[in-house]
């Protein structure tokens, strides 16, 4: 009888790249732009789609979940925390701050492994 | 023979990490000497870096197949948007915006939940909880999420809450593990 082998892992979440795909994408829509309180919905709304758009191509058997918030850069304090339960051989997380004259931007990326 | 050598260096693998393994979450299969043990893990870590990947847990168990094509038991959405509900309002409802106090609060609210939720013991549901809290004070900010999932296991609760001086916004990611 055959025995079924699990494809490997290769060593779990690779926060790196991650990280590299998503602030590609901050980058990509923020980049030059100053608040706007009119746009601010539709970056915020593509940031999110286009990181786990290019997260997806990375072909890995993740399920992702990608969070961002983006703040008026002001004199006024912003905490976030995250705990998770989860298998943490497969699973990761993520975190890219991004920062220029106006704003702030933090996007979180978890991705919980598929065991196929 | 060869199972009493295996549970042995499972025994020292759990060791090694300093873990608190539960034994519902514990399952594990004698087959070619592979193993993974899935643990409940508290620890409130603090760093921004991705903590090194703990070499020791390096091992992997091939599960037996539940033939089970979905959860028997699905998350239930409104009980945990209870739960968050109460723990905001308990922590949070008098506070006032303060750096420090917020900055332990934030790490505090987000354990307590997760430990209100995992009570609940909804089987082969991982979670991931996310809090964030901030001055409020005229200043604009907007905090938005995706996910790639699952949409007929998957599923997340949130909470919003607002007083004069600050606001918190709780949510809970609910992940049926495949």
């Amino acid at each position: 009888m055959e025995v079924y082998h699990r494809p490997c892992d290769e060593g779990g979440f690779n926060a790196e790249e991650a990280h590299n795909v998503v602030k590609e994408c901050v980058d990509a829509v923020l980049g030059g732009e100053d608040y706007n309180h009119n746009n601010i919905n539709q970056w915020t709304a593509s940031i999110v789609e286009q990181s786990l758009a290019h997260l997806v191509k990375m072909g890995k058997a993740y399920k992702y979940i990608v969070t961002c918030a983006v703040a008026q850069r002001s004199a006024y304090g912003f905490h976030t925390a995250s705990s998770c339960f989860w298998d943490t051989t497969s699973d990761g997380t993520c975190t890219v701050r991004w920062e220029n004259r106006t704003m702030n931007c933090i996007v979180n990326v978890f991705a919980i492994a598929i065991v196929l | 023979m060869m199972s009493a050598l295996a549970k042995e260096k499972m025994f020292l693998a759990l060791k090694k990490r300093g873990s608190v393994c539960s034994p519902n979450n514990h399952e594990s299969q004698q087959k070619e000497g592979r193993w993974r043990s899935k643990h409940s893990v508290s620890t409130v870590s603090h760093v921004d870096e991705p903590s090194p990947r703990d070499e020791a847990s390096r091992l992997t168990v091939r599960m037996e197949n539940t033939y089970q094509l979905g959860p028997t038991r699905h998350f239930p959405v409104a009980a945990v948007n209870h739960i968050l509900k109460d723990v905001l309002t308990a922590y949070l409802q008098e506070a006032e915006y303060d750096p420090e106090f917020c900055r332990q609060m934030t790490k505090t609210v987000s354990e307590v939940i997760k430990a209100k939720v995992k009570e609940l013991m909804i089987p082969r549901y991982k979670l991931i909880v996310t809090v964030y809290i901030g001055q409020q004070d005229g200043q604009s900010i907007l905090i938005s999420s995706r996910c790639l999932w699952n949409p007929k296991s998957d599923t997340v609760s949130s909470y919003a809450l607002r007083n004069s001086t600050l606001f918190a916004l709780a949510n809970v990611y609910a992940v049926y593990f495949e």
